[in-house]
Parts: structure tokens; sequence; C-alpha cells
């Protein structure tokens, strides 16, 4: 028999053929990626590649990894199939060089690959069939594993013929066949089906947005729109910066955002997967093709898309209800694989909408123009920020000029909920003795709310003038009970030139008790939640110190399934309670629920909009109490002799 | 969630005095001074509302500047000296402790007062007019006396500076002597006093620069003045807008306190003094309309009950401040349960008048619902945890027993409440039905809401047995099971019916009905109200002077007015002797209590109200197995210890409420609340 003739021979031909076509497939594809913007970095500057190219293994082996095995299943699934199929056909591939095609041993470590390559795409097949789990998609998802199987099980029966020789040579050619339809048919998914996330994935992650995210930076700051660019924000899918086209082209339609979603979940109409399927097909010809689940309680649009056409509108791809359905939150981000940026994606469209279109949401319409003209979303007046204290006397930096704490009360202070909550907190920052004051009328809105709804010229303006009147002041640093004021300050306002040393109430308390400068005594017994807030936690990794505080109230903790950087959101963020876009239930009622069912009769919140939302509940509910108070009451309860300062 | 609450919190600076929100109490008679001095029952009374977190309370409503405005009427007091001066020091630290501000209403009564009192000296006027409510015919001031009354206003607000406290108003409000001065219904003078309105303003213009020049223009000085007399020869809405813009744009004045009405006769006290037959804020549109002419800030109380409405009344701009002054009475710690987000236990003011009415007639004031208001010394407003908790049943949820049981659980007892009616409230149930006292239901609802909330638990629908009560294992048991009408004691009296009976719709009277009253308080005015709209032919007597003796000053009018106006016959001085049947009718004889004459009525139905008796059988199975045989030990109540079997095996029995003897609401909510404060 000549090398010619033998099958395996052919299986190296084979794979060098199909490498050939994919690298074509990948690189028509890649060109498609070419009519978008400059690429955005939030570093300011451009896709570095030589890092990034390098740092791909690692990012994949161990940031995606991450990701990955938070289902264990999928990961040793994604391993032996993604692996197999790598080695296999890589080996296969050598095969072609005459010393290895002749040894036994070669073709026996060939065929193990492949082995595994076909355990992976059995187990993918066993996930799809006989029943596909909803948040999987379905159509060309659904041929993967067959193709899978044919491949890997083709290229195992022509190594096998390979090790074993003549006997069983008619089953190489077999399996050569089999091969050859797997392969081609996996090359086909590269240009728009599951395979595309293969080599989308792996560029994404050489060119991402955030680089910091590899290098355990939360990397969450929105990153500033260039005001004087003739279009401001994303009309169509040119308007987007080419990595992030790439990013979108990263999907593999694991519905892990959609599971996550908060919207999704109260059946708004967004589910971020058909988002990102919608932005991956808005640039190629033709309506994407989609077999996953739908925008719950879909608003009818036209379904035209275009590489220069409007993405956003009834005629268009995406309705806007969509874009206005997103809390922010990050949960599909925190839960993406391939680490799409989807919150970049629904801020660039809705930056697009309010600015240029003035398209918003009838009840956003308001806050973005008290936002603007009053320079707080609800119009109030900025000496009215600090009513909230009713009697409580609260030091103005104004009058003493510098403090160690500068206290940001933020928006929820007009809010009497919030009121208890920052009186409990100027009550313990009096009894630990601490330097603090606050702003007064001088402070005005972070710009938080004004950013997410799309108005980043509002947003800028506000944060230069916080900017302005903090330079006036001394502090060591920012003391702030909402986790948006310090997520903006702390991470967005060093863009526009203010940096500063953040604390949430959360972080400073936990000093305080932990350095006793208060003292607690254990509450009396009760069972407590504690309720992440998104900007706390997903966007600045702050999970443990609240826990910390609230373990030495002395009550008994426990977590709801969904809790740390996974929490679920209570609706409150990203301007969705004013955008207040109709689903099928409200997000806090799912939240609260969560928290009932832990049998908890008290969820802790760190966070203005959480308390709001939560509080907001009805019937069936756990009191809502923000950390400050849930400290202040055990301080009170301690001897008042042994109150630090008073 | 109370709409616009926000806007109540927000401090107000008034010459640089900060007001830490926007609820104040009014400057009111309590009836609590003593000797003339503000004491520490009246200081306690307004240092429980600064605890309770309010903003400014204001007291000595009507607090004398000289010696013919006496204190005595109302119990009242007098800055005519400085001996007042340490007591209100005193009075300034209690409330400042508590983050409070503390003004005092100065004012000369002129003809609103009385001459046979301490003094023996004839009430003054601007003109020697008789006013109807106080009977007194006043010598038209001279000269002398217009600069001997001047310079007492201008003295008196010095001691009020000098006592600390943060500023005062004067009364120009409710017919006293500066508005005796402005109303045309009064000053008759024909010199620089009278006449055209800005002579007749002279007066209240010499007494506030007069009392500006005394205390230094650093001093909050306001007034309290109505916004239209509505009184036809009175000042009208445009006058008041006029004297408010007038006192305000020259300086005179920090603050205008805005009421509507006046109070010359007994109807125009029940208007100024809103009841629950009033909608709430009835007269808001007139410190709003003062508020559109005046820079200085504006503040207005009648009959604003709740934080919902206050927070509107601030929220769009009518008024700066909104007193809450009744509200505070039913419940003193209003705003801290707003601030700390209890706003649903708050026990809101019904309107049913009983303060003030009380004050009316030489009493205290007190609340209806509210036992601890006035007794701050020995009553808590907030009721603390026992040493040792306790099993307490209580049988009947009407208001006694509601309250027992709601301080009962405060106090961390295990509570068991048993009522035999379906839902809680008891004879309030019945006098609610009644037309405009509707409102009362608001008493056993806010009880009923707090039992609840605290955990008792309630049996409705049971009438409770000794047998159960025996199976609970108590510790205490408290017998509130209220009275019964019963159709008293005239020869024939059981074909009479009770108001009891036409109030739950038992009987449905038609024809001719004759009500017969001994009680005189609410309950047969109420009826003979329902009777008569329901279209009978109603006459209404009663052994008492008037109908509605016993029904106070605020109340009584309204009473008479829709009494009049259905038509009913009102005949006082009249003993019910006897009925008797005449065909399918009955005669009713009626005996005059002052000739012994004898008359006869045929009618329809004789409707009778002799009050209650109690309801005793559950009270004699259960006292041989008691304790203490079914005692209260008097001494105790009164002084405020535990009873002293407290602790002894076994349960001990108590009555409470008209379960005891029939009487009010207010006497069956203190006979629970100080019996079980000590449990």
């Amino acid at each position: 028999m000549t090398a010619a003739s033998d099958p395996a021979f052919g299986l190296g031909l084979l794979v060098a053929l199909l490498a050939a076509c994919a690298a074509v497939v990948a690189a028509r594809a890649a060109l498609r990626w070419r009519i978008g913007r400059a690429a955005r970095v939030d570093r300011g500057t451009g896709v570095d590649w030589m890092a990034g190219l390098l740092a791909v293994p690692r990012r994949y082996l161990v940031d995606v990894h991450h990701v990955v095995a938070r289902d264990p299943h999928a990961a040793r699934m994604h391993a032996l199939a993604a692996g197999g199929l790598l080695a296999g056909s890589t080996l296969a591939l050598l095969g072609l060089v005459p010393p290895l095609g002749a040894s036994r041993l070669f073709w026996i470590t060939t065929a193990l690959a492949f082995l595994l390559a076909l355990v992976g795409g059995a187990m993918v097949a066993r996930r799809r069939y006989p029943r596909r789990p909803a948040r999987l998609s379905g159509g060309t998802f659904q041929r993967l594993p067959l193709l899978l199987v044919a491949y890997g099980g083709g290229a195992l029966l022509v190594a096998l013929a390979a090790t074993l020789g003549d006997p069983l040579a008619p089953l190489g050619w077999l399996g050569l066949a089999m091969a050859a339809i797997g392969g081609f048919g996996l090359v086909r998914q590269l240009a728009g089906g599951p395979m595309r996330h293969a080599f989308a994935g792996a560029l994404h992650l050489a060119a991402h947005p955030r680089p910091g995210r590899f290098e355990g930076e939360r990397a969450t700051a929105l990153m500033p729109a260039d005001l004087e660019a003739p279009r401001l924000g994303v009309a169509t899918p040119a308007d987007f910066a080419w990595n992030q086209l790439l990013g979108f082209d990263a999907c593999i339609q694991c519905g892990r955002c959609e599971v996550a979603c908060p919207a999704f979940a109260a059946g708004q109409p967004l589910n971020p997967k058909r988002l990102i399927q919608d932005l991956a097909g808005a640039f190629k010809s033709g309506p994407p093709a989609y077999a996953g689940s739908p925008y719950p309680n879909a608003r009818p649009v036209a379904g035209i898309g275009g590489p220069d056409l409007p993405i956003v509108g009834a005629g268009a791809l995406i309705h806007p209800d969509t874009i206005w359905s997103c809390t922010t939150c990050r949960a599909c981000v925190e839960e993406c694989p391939m680490m799409i940026e989807h919150v970049d994606a629904i801020v660039d469209l809705r930056r697009f909408q309010t600015m240029e279109l003035a398209a918003v949401p009838a009840g956003a319409i308001p806050t973005l123009s008290e936002s603007r003209y009053a320079e707080e979303p609800g119009g109030r007046p900025l000496s009215a920020r600090t009513d909230f204290a009713a009697g409580l006397p609260l030091p103005l930096i104004a009058d003493k000029g510098s403090c160690d704490v500068l206290l940001w009360l933020g928006a929820g202070a007009y809010e009497l909920r919030h009121g208890r909550t920052l009186r409990a907190l100027v009550e313990l920052l009096r009894r630990a003795s601490i330097d603090y004051a606050v702003l007064g009328a001088e402070e005005r809105d972070c710009g938080d709310l004004a950013r997410r709804l799309g108005d980043e010229a509002t947003f800028a303006d506000l944060a230069r003038a916080n900017i302005a009147t903090l330079s006036r002041y001394a502090f060591r640093r920012i003391l702030t009970a909402d986790p948006h004021a310090l997520h903006v300050l702390r991470n967005e306002y060093p863009a526009f030139g203010g940096h500063y040393e953040l604390i949430h109430h959360s972080a400073f308390l936990d000093e305080l008790t932990a350095e006793g400068r208060l003292n607690l005594v254990a509450m009396p017994d009760g069972r407590l939640t504690y309720h992440d807030p998104c900007y706390l936690g997903r966007y600045n990794g702050e999970t443990e110190a609240p826990r910390r505080l609230l373990d030495r109230l002395g009550l008994e903790r426990v977590e709801m399934e969904r809790h740390g950087k996974r929490a679920m959101c209570c609706g409150g963020g990203g301007g969705a309670p004013v955008s207040d876009i109709a689903g099928d239930r409200r997000i806090p009622d799912i939240r609260m629920a969560q928290a009932r069912a832990t049998g908890a009769a008290t969820v802790a919140v760190a966070c203005p909009q959480c308390a709001a939302m939560l509080e907001g509940v009805t019937g069936d509910v756990a009191q809502v109490r923000d950390l400050a108070e849930l400290v202040l009451a055990a301080v009170e309860a301690a001897p008042a002799s042994q109150g630090a300062g008073r | 969630m109370i709409p616009h609450a926000e806007a109540l919190l927000k401090p107000l600076t008034i010459k640089g005095l900060t007001i830490r929100n926007r609820v104040m109490s009014t400057s009111h008679a309590p009836g609590y001074g003593k000797d003339g001095k503000p004491q520490e029952r009246y200081q306690l009374y307004h240092a429980e509302k600064a605890k309770g977190g309010i903003g400014l309370t204001m007291f000595g409503g009507s607090s004398s500047v000289a010696l013919d405005s006496p204190a005595t009427p109302w119990a009242q007091i007098s800055v005519a000296d400085d001996s007042v001066i340490p007591y209100f020091q005193q009075f300034a630290e209690r409330v400042h402790a508590h983050g409070a501000k503390l003004m005092i209403q100065l004012t000369h009564m002129g003809r609103r007062t009385k001459w046979d009192t301490e003094h023996w000296l004839p009430t003054i006027s601007a003109s020697a007019r008789r006013e109807p409510a106080s009977r007194t015919i006043p010598r038209a001031m001279d000269k002398n006396d217009i600069r001997r009354v001047v310079r007492a206003f201008a003295e008196a607000a010095r001691r009020c500076k000098e006592g600390g406290l943060d500023g005062c108003e004067i009364s120009a409000a409710h017919g006293h002597l500066v508005d005796q001065f402005w109303s045309p219904s009064v000053n008759q003078r024909t010199d620089e006093y009278g006449g055209s309105l800005e002579n007749r303003m002279r007066f209240g213009r010499e007494v506030l620069e007069a009392m500006r020049e005394a205390t230094g223009g650093d001093y909050v000085i306001g007034i309290r003045m109505s916004g239209d007399e509505m009184l036809e020869d009175g000042l009208s809405q445009q006058d008041c807008l006029e004297i408010a813009a007038t006192y305000a744009k020259d300086g005179l004045v920090d603050f205008i306190n805005v009421m509507g009405g006046q109070a010359r006769d007994e109807m125009s006290h029940a208007i100024s003094l809103p009841n629950m037959s009033f909608p709430v804020a009835p007269f808001l549109f007139l410190p709003s309309a003062i508020k559109r002419e005046v820079e200085v800030p504006v503040f207005h109380a009648q009959r604003v009950t709740d934080l919902a409405t206050g927070a509107r009344a601030v929220a769009e701009g009518h008024v700066d401040m909104v007193a809450m002054t009744r509200a505070h009475i039913a419940d003193p710690h209003l705003m801290r349960k707003l601030i700390e987000g209890r706003d649903d236990d708050i026990r809101q003011c019904v309107g049913a008048g009983y303060c003030i009415d009380r004050i009316y007639v030489g009493g205290d004031a007190l609340c209806i619902q509210n036992a601890a208001t006035g007794r701050e010394a020995t009553m808590p407003h907030v009721i603390a945890k026992a040493d040792r908790s306790r099993k307490v049943v209580v049988v009947g949820a009407g208001p006694a027993g509601l309250e027992a049981a709601r301080v009962s659980a405060e106090r961390g007892h295990r509570v068991v409440l048993f009522e035999k009616d379906d839902r809680p409230g008891g004879q309030i149930n019945l006098a609610a039905r009644a037309t405009w006292r509707e409102a009362l239901s608001g008493i056993p609802r806010w009880l009923a809401a707090q039992v609840s909330k605290k955990g008792v638990d309630i049996r409705l629908g049971t009438e409770a047995t000794e047998a159960m009560i025996l199976a609970e294992q108590p510790e205490v048991v408290i017998l509130a099971t209220g009275g019964l009408a019963h159709t008293g004691f005239a020869k024939g009296a059981e074909r009479a019916v009770t108001t009891w009976d036409v109030l739950a719709g038992r009987i449905e009277p038609s024809g001719s009905v004759l009500l017969y009253d001994e009680i005189g308080g609410h309950n047969a005015a109420s009826t003979a109200e329902v009777l008569a709209r329901k279209g009978c032919l109603v006459e209404m007597a009663t052994h008492d002077l008037q109908i509605g003796q016993e029904v106070g000053t605020t109340n009584k009018p309204i009473h008479l007015r829709e009494l009049y106006k259905a038509g009913v016959i009102l005949t006082p001085n009249m003993e019910l002797i006897e009925i008797y049947p005449e065909g399918n009718r009955l005669v009713a004889a009626l005996r005059n209590t002052m000739t012994a004459a004898e008359e006869e009525r045929v009618v329809d139905h004789v409707v009778v109200d002799y009050g209650t008796l109690p309801v005793e059988g559950l009270f004699a199975s259960l006292r041989a197995g008691s304790v203490n045989d079914g005692e209260t030990d008097l001494d105790a109540l009164v002084a405020g210890r535990p009873q002293r079997w407290t602790g002894e095996d076994g349960y001990a029995l108590y009555r409470i409420g008209d379960a005891w003897t029939g009487r009010n609401i207010h006497a069956a909510i203190y006979d629970a609340l100080r019996l079980c404060k000590d449990l």
C-alpha cells in the first residue's frame, strides 16, 4: 500500500485542507470587523497585539477557564472536545511526516487524542439530546455534536486502522469519509456557527477592550465617549470599535448571560445572548440566524440590519425597550466565558439614542433634564441634600476647610429611606470620633444615572464640576454609602482627572469595628441574609467587608444562592427604575423571594437603590436594613460607657 | 409611605434660628398651668413632643402679659412679672435637650376673659362690646390703658428672651385684644385707634414695635392671626391679607401663624377648632393666600391630623411649617416614627375634640385615645419590657381590652385576646355608625393593628368561657367585656328601645319618636340625628338643662346645628316617668323638672339612653378562683405600683373599662394603660 492510498495519510491531508479552508473562512469573517471604528481599549491605547497574543494562553487557561469551570461538567466537556480535537488534528497533520506516519505508537497516541475528542463530542450530544436546555441555542448548535462525533469518531477509526494495519483498512476509509464530513461541517460552522467562537474568541482575548480584567482588576469603568466625534454613540454596526465587533463574534451562545440577566428573569424584553447575536448579525448580510430563547415579550421589529443600517428602532433589529431594560448590573459580563462586554455595547447604543436622537423612555426625560439643568436627577435643590439629617449636626467642609473623611451623600440622601441609613452612618461617625465633613450644597450629582442612561455630555459636565469642587478641599478619603457614587468617583472620575481614595461604608465600618473604635454587642437571635449591590460586589469586588461586618453583629448569616460577585440585581441600576420597561414581574420581587427562601427575617443592604427597590416589595417580605442601621443598633445596645468618643 | 414626607424634614431657619423640621405644635391651653407657671407637668408634656422629634413646640396658648388679663381661666401662664423666668429656663432646657425649639404665645385677652377671677379687675377692649363666649362687657381702653398694655407686652417679651425661649408670638387670633382692635365687629373707636384699617392696626403695631425694642433685633417674634374672621361685620379675608402683608413688610413679625375664623361664640369655637365632622385641613387656603403676600414664613394649624396632609401642605407651598397640635396630643412621637420609617405606628388624631372640650369646662387636656398624654410624669408613651413574661388573657376587644392587650404585649407578655364579635372595637363600632362620628373607628383600628403587630393571639368571633380562659393557664385575666345599654327605670320601660338598638340597626323606627336622654353625651344626640335623617319625626327630651349637656364646646354646636337642621324638637328639663301603650302606639309621660307639670306624647317609638351597665357573668364565675378575689388595689393603681398580687400562683382577675363601670373611651383606655403598665 502506498502512502497516498493510506487513509491515515489522507487524514493528514484532510486536516491540512481543513486548516487552509478554516484560515480562508476566518479571514473572510475577520475582514468584516474592519468596518468598525478604531479599537477601543480602556487603557486609552490601541490594541497591544504583541502582549495580547502572548497573553492568550494564560487568559484562556486561567481567566476563561475560571468562568467556564463554574459549571464543572461544561468545563470537562469543553476540555475534552476542544483539547482532543486540537491535539488529534495536530497529530494527524504531523502524521504526514514520514517517520511518524509509520509509527504505530504515534497512531495510538493520535487515536487516544481523537478518542478524547469523541468523548467530548458525546458529552456535547448528551447535553443537547434528547432535550435541549432552554438556555442553549438550537439550530446549527444542535448539529455541532453530530459534526464533532463524526469528525472525532471518523478520525479515531482512521487512527485505529493505522495502528492495527491492513485488516481494518476499509474501516479506515470509512473513518476518513466520516472525518471529512464532520471536518468540513465544522469548518463551515466557523463562518456563522458555533465554531466561530474558537477563532474569534481567541482573538478577542488578545484584543480585549479591558485587558485589566485578565490582570486581577475589576476594570468596570465605562469608557468616555468622544464628544467631538461626528456621531455620538453607536447607531450602526460600523460605529462600534472593531474589537467590540470581534467580541460579539466570540459568543458561543451558552446562555449563561441569559440565566443571570435580571431583566430576562422579569420578562422584560432583554436577553443578553440574543442581543449579542443581533449585534453580531447586524454587520453581516441577511438577518441573523438565531435559535435560542427570544427576548421575553419581544416587541415587534422589522428585523432589517446591515453594516450601515441603524441597529435600534422598531424599523431595525433591536427594539429600544430592549436596551432600556438593562440595569447595567454586569451579571451577564460576569458570567460570560468569552469575556464579552455586553454593558459597554448597551451604553454605546444608549448614547446614540440619548445624545443624538433624544429618544429616551418617557420616565427618563425628567431625570436627564434635571441632571443637566439642576445638577440633580430629581430636580431637587442641592441645598436640600442635607435635609435628611433631620436635626443632626452635619459639619460642612466649607466651614472646616479640610477633614479626614469626606462623606459623599449621593442622591439617596433626598429619600426618606436612605436618610435613615445616612443618619445612622453619621451617628456612627460621631460616636467613633471621626473627623468628617460633607460638601452640603456643593455636592452635585455624581452623574451615574446620566451616564448609564447614555447622557455622556451631562455626565462629563457633572464630573468636571464635582472634581473642581473637590479640588478646593483637603481630605484623605471619600466615604460613601452609595456604591454607584463609589464606582463613579473611584473608577470613572480618573478619566476626567479626579483621583480619589474611595471607601464604601461597609468597608469603613468594618475598619472601625475591627479597630475597636465602635463597640458592638451581639444582637438578639435572628437570621439575616446579605444582598450584594452590583456596583459594590461586581463592579468593585467588595464582597467580604460587609460579611465580616455582619458577622460581628452575631446574627445568623445565611447566603442566597446567588451572592457575592454572582448576586442578582435588585433592579435599581442603570436607570431601569425611571426607564420602567414593562415585564411580567418586577426584579425586586424576584430578589426578595430569593431572600425569603433563605428563611431570613432581615435582608441587609448596602446601597440606597437596593434598599428602595427591595423595600418596595409587598407581601411576605424580609425587613430591609442597611448595614449602617444594623451596626448602629448593635452599638446602641452596647453599654453607653463603652461607646468610644462619647 | 407618605408622599412628599421629605418636605417635612427640611430645616427652617428664621433669623438664625434653625428649626430641625417643618412640623410644630401651636400654643394652646392644656390646662396644665399651676399658679400661673408652666411647671413639671406642663414641661414634660412638651418635652415628650421634643423627644418625639417635633421641630418646634409652642406652649402657653395665650399667656397673659398683664394683670387685667388673668391667667386663671384655662389654668394659664402669667408673664406679667419676672417670677416666671426661672420656669421658662427650666422648660427651655428640657425641650432643647431633645433638639426641638420652644416658643410661647403672649397675649392680652381683652374682653375674652373673666373679671371675677384672681385679681377682680375689669376686662378691657377697644370698645365696650360684649363678647358672647365670655359674657363679659369690657371697659373701652383709654390712652393710659393702651400705653400700659403695650409696655406689658414689651416686658413680657423680654422675660421670654431671658427665660431662654427661642421666640414668641402674640395672639391676634380667636378674638384677643390685638384683633379686637383690628375687627370692626369690636372696635368702634373714633380716635387714631379706630376707623380705617390702618388706624385699627395701630395698637398691634405699637405692641410689636415695643416688643422688638425690648428684645433687640435678633429675637424671633411672630403673630397668630386669622386669615378670615368669617363674620359679617368682622375682618374679611382681604383685610387679613392686608394686615399680614403690612406687618410683614414693615418687619414687625418674623412669622405669621394663620388660622381660620374666630371664637366669639359657641359655633365659632366649633368652626375654628374643627372636629371630625370637618374634612382635614379645611382652612388651608387661608395661610396659602397669605403666603403669596409675605416674605416671612407662614405656619398653620387646623385639623391637619395626618402627615400626608401635612406633607402636602408644605410640599405644595401652602405653608412653611405645618402645625399638628392635636395630632401630637394623640401621638407625641409622630415625627420620630416618620423619621424612623415607622409611620404605620403613628396613633392618628381622630378629631374627637376630647382634649379641647375638657379645657372649656375647666378640666385638663386629655386625649380620648392616648392616656399617657398630659400624664408624662406617671404614664409612659413607650412601654418598657417587664422583667418576666407572663401569660395574660384579655376578654373583650373594645378600647379597654385592646389597650390592655397592646400594653401587655409591649411589656413582653404572652397575650390571648378573646372577642365575641367578629371584629374588634366594641361600642366604638356602634358609635361610629352615627353620621359624622364615623372617624371614631380610627381608635380601635390603630389599637387592633398594634395588637396584631405585637403578636397578640387574637380570637375573634369567640365568646370566652371560664373553661376557655382557664385552659390558657393565665397569670392575669383582664375582663374588658364592656357594658350593655338598658331601657332605664321609668314605669313601662320595657316598651322602650335603646339608642344601641337604633344604631346597631336592630330596629328600624319610622313615624314619630321620643328620644329620652339621661346621659347628655354624644350617643343620644347622634341617635336623634340618625333617626331624623331616616325620616322620623323626633323629639329629644332630657333631664338636663340643655341637650348634649356633657358634650364639649367644639362638638356640641355641631350636634345642635344638625339637630336643628333636621327639625328635631329639643326639650330639656323633662323627665321620662312612664310609657304605656295606646292602640298600636305608645304614650310617653314626661314631667318638667322645674315645674313638675306632666305632659304626654303619643308616639310610635320611645328610644332611651341611660348609659350602660357592666357585663358581669364571667367575673362572677372567675372571681372565686382568682388570687385577688377579683379586687383591684386602687392605691397601687393610682400610685403607679404593681398590683399587690403580682407574682402569686394562680391568676389575678381585674376589670377595666365599662365592664368595671360604664364611663367613656378615655376612661376605658386609661384603666387599661395604668393597670397593665405595671403588670
